[in-house]
């Protein structure tokens, strides 16, 4: 933290009710002792904690507090004396005319001396990820996952020695920290422009560059991390999830910073192509089930989202391939991963329409059409055109709630109703092979709903 | 704090000689001196407007005297804009007031039977000085009892610096503060620990989708901590004002950890508090519609419907995947 706090701490004696204090009892602030970042990954904004020792003396403190050149949102600072509770107050934070990126604190004390204090504000420009690398085997029935987090800091400032924790969830926040952090005068005027700022091109320009050089600068850091990985401690708190790394880390401005999260080995895993024309058109998609339990040996913590890079083992594991990048949505203990890699080249589903024709038609009193049935008769082709057997679902949908489905008598693999407009049919389809679904399918029109 | 030049209500009493209806062209016999601004009172109960009531001394002469009230590039409501006589309400008579061309300001003729001194209170809306109340609190592990913490903030950007003012809130006794033009202040206001709380998670089949599994991102179940502003609470004393409350929770390691934050409505007393802290993503509903059916379909001569009743069979399951839960509910 070069140009925060060290630099604009101030303290000086206080002369009540004048405004236009002078300067008196200047003391040079200490080094922190201690900083902890608690970092979110659904918003830009990280919880920072500094412990400091203050010398205060009896009755009102003053002390100047900037944070000009950071992305400090000014509203959310807090003084807190752990060890004095309630003899050490924050009474008063007073943001005068014309003085940017800098507030004077009132502080009560009924204390002299030294008094170990929390500092604690937001700031906006350090995030965190989670990433992972997935190695499918040979014959795609498991996977080797490894989990890990990777820390950015753009906010302007050094981290050095601070404790680090991230948070998985989604928190509401009705502001964003960097626009708070940009105002002119941290509570608007009351008639002034509430709103959001928009993110000037300077800012943009800036984090841009700083994630580009975050890149380069991970790939190192990563190889330093390899050498003796950091424990992380996990926990649940309320409805997110906290990962703490153990010990302190030095993070400067514009660095990243990748942590190994977990490696888990040969977690079982189920392959399907699904066909659900209008949730992915008129491809069949590649996904891939696992479940985060301990039948896989994962369920010690959920996944938070996070994109994931599948490779794959072949030539009996001498060489990888690269099977695609994925996102993963965030995954509670016990619940169903499903990866989907996107449109299947060797999967190959298409439904045929082979005849319509309508029937009992009905007819009002003025002799005009009020009802029929619509018969269409339907095949879906289903091709494997891989090497290994796969699963196959073929979902339909209807467009309303009033039909009636035949299915082919020497039809393979299930039939299942799932809810009053779609069906769904699995099959299984041994490697280089091909299989066809047919069905009548009788939609009912108009009257002929109210049979 | 003294006066300072802006609001410089400024205050020029005109005394004449005799109440010349033969003379129009007044000549300015004396000047007073302006007199300083006693019991400033401002009232920020109204959030839409702020009102100044501020107390003179006035030196009257003998007759008509003529006040000066001048706001130049101070926000002030000139309709606003109203005097009462205090000391001698029966015979110091405000008898006109005229508006100078181009100018902000306004001229009061006060006519007094006697040369003497007359107490006056002024009053006016003033505009870009209001207050924001915001929040801190923090919630135990078990997320059952909130530590709310209350802040006042004044902003002031009326274009008049306030000496020591009396601020009043609608309620109590109010506070005595400086502040000067384009300044902001955040005060602490008051505390209320242990305040009881109750979590709720809420699916709104109106807004959230039926089947969060065919969603490219999670769908989350927002919780909302909800509170009663009410004496066994430490709080009912008034009624709690809307504000940005950031909510903490406390990690069991000698710190905390940021929840979330809401702007909760104006929360009368014995009212309850209802705060979005955010969204679940370890509760997962899925709703699906497995029978439909019309029933007694009435007809009319024509033979067509005009009336039947729609019977529909839901399945919802909910999921909850939090730790040390094992249930599945239809």
């Amino acid at each position: 933290m070069r140009h925060f706090i060290s630099t604009a701490f101030l303290i000086f004696g206080l002369g009540i009710s004048n405004i236009s204090h002078a300067k008196i009892d200047l003391v040079t602030l200490p080094d922190r002792d201690k900083t902890q970042l608690t970092i979110y990954n659904s918003a830009d904004l990280t919880l920072v904690r500094e412990q400091r020792t203050l010398t205060l003396k009896k009755g009102l403190n003053r002390l100047e507090f900037g944070w000009e050149n950071t992305l400090i949102d000014p509203t959310s600072v807090q003084l807190r004396a752990p060890r004095h509770a309630g003899q050490v107050r924050l009474q008063e934070v007073s943001y005068p005319k014309g003085v940017k990126g800098s507030a004077i604190w009132t502080i009560e004390s009924d204390i002299a001396g030294p008094v170990p204090v929390e500092i604690t504000f937001f700031t906006s420009g350090i995030n965190w990820h989670a990433f992972y690398m997935g190695t499918l085997s040979e014959d795609e029935q498991h996977l080797q996952l490894q989990g890990y987090v990777t820390i950015r800091n753009y906010s302007g400032e050094d981290y050095e020695n601070a404790s680090t924790r991230v948070i998985v969830g989604k928190i509401h926040l009705l502001d964003e920290i960097a626009a708070l952090a940009r105002r002119d005068t941290p509570y608007n005027k009351p008639d002034g422009s509430r709103g959001r700022l928009p993110m000037t091109m300077a800012v943009g320009a800036m984090k841009q560059k700083a994630y580009r050089e975050m890149d380069m600068a991970e790939e190192k850091m990563q190889m330093n991390d390899m050498v003796a990985p950091k424990d992380i401690i996990k926990e649940g708190l309320s409805e997110y999830f906290m990962y703490s790394i153990a010990g302190t880390e030095n993070i400067p401005n514009q660095w990243g910073k990748r942590l190994p999260s977990f490696n888990i080995k040969d977690i079982p895993i189920r392959n399907l192509y699904r066909f659900e024309a209008e949730r992915y058109g008129n491809a069949a998609h590649r996904l891939v089930y696992f479940r985060n339990d301990k039948k896989h040996q994962l369920g010690n913590e959920p996944l938070p989202d996070g994109k994931i890079k599948v490779f794959r083992e072949i030539n009996d594991k001498q060489s990888l391939a690269y099977t695609g990048q994925v996102h993963s949505k965030y995954i509670p203990v016990n619940q169903e991963v499903e990866l989907d890699f996107g449109a299947a080249r060797e999967v190959k589903i298409e439904p045929v329409l082979m005849s319509e024709q309508t029937e009992n038609y009905q007819f009002n009193n003025k002799g005009n059409i009020s009802g029929f049935d619509r018969i269409q008769q339907w095949e879906i082709k289903l091709e494997n055109n891989r090497d290994i057997p796969i699963s196959v679902e073929v979902w339909r949908n209807f467009s309303n709630a009033y039909w009636d489905i035949d299915n082919a008598r020497n039809n393979k693999g299930k039939f299942h109703k799932v809810d009053i407009d779609s069906v769904k049919y699995t099959v299984e389809l041994p490697p280089q092979s091909k299989s066809t679904l047919a069905y009548t399918l009788t939609q009912y029109e108009g009257e002929r709903q109210n049979r | 704090m003294k006066f300072q030049k802006t609001l410089s209500i400024f205050f020029i009493t005109l005394a004449f000689s005799n109440l010349a209806f033969t003379s129009p062209a007044y000549a300015r016999i004396k000047l007073v001196t302006l007199p300083d601004r006693e019991n400033t009172m401002v009232r920020l109960d109204n959030p839409q407007a702020t009102l100044v009531e501020e107390e003179r001394i006035l030196n009257l002469h003998k007759g008509i005297n003529k006040v000066d009230f001048s706001w130049k590039a101070v926000h002030v409501d000139s309709d606003s804009i109203r005097l009462k006589i205090i000391q001698h309400p029966k015979d110091t008579r405000l008898i006109n007031v005229s508006y100078p061309p181009n100018s902000q300001s306004l001229v009061w003729d006060i006519y007094s039977p006697e040369a003497r001194q007359e107490k006056i209170r002024i009053s006016y809306l003033l505009a870009n000085i209001d207050r924001l109340v915001s929040y801190e609190a923090i919630t135990d592990k078990e997320e059952t009892k909130l530590d709310i913490s209350s802040y006042m903030i004044l902003r002031n950007f009326s274009g008049e610096s306030l000496g020591p003012a009396r601020f009043q809130l609608d309620y109590g006794e109010g506070f005595e503060k400086s502040i000067n033009d384009g300044e902001s202040k955040r005060m602490l206001f008051y505390q209320a620990n242990q305040v009881k709380i109750s979590k709720s998670f809420t699916f709104d089949a109106g807004k959230h989708p039926w089947e969060p599994n065919k969603q490219q991102t999670n769908v989350g179940i927002p919780i909302h901590y909800v509170l009663e502003n009410n004496k066994n609470n430490q709080l009912g004393k008034h009624a709690l004002w809307g504000g940005k409350m950031r909510i903490y929770q406390n990690d069991g390691h000698d710190g905390s950890i940021f929840l979330g934050e809401d702007k909760p409505a104006y929360t009368p007393i014995n009212q309850k508090m209802k705060l979005y802290v955010g969204d679940s993503r370890d509760v997962v509903v899925t709703q699906r519609k497995t029978h439909h059916e019309r029933k007694n379909i009435k007809r009319n001569r024509n033979n067509q419907i005009i009336l039947h009743d729609k019977v529909e069979t839901m399945q919802v399951t909910i999921e909850n995947f939090k730790e040390g839960s094992d249930h599945q509910y239809h």
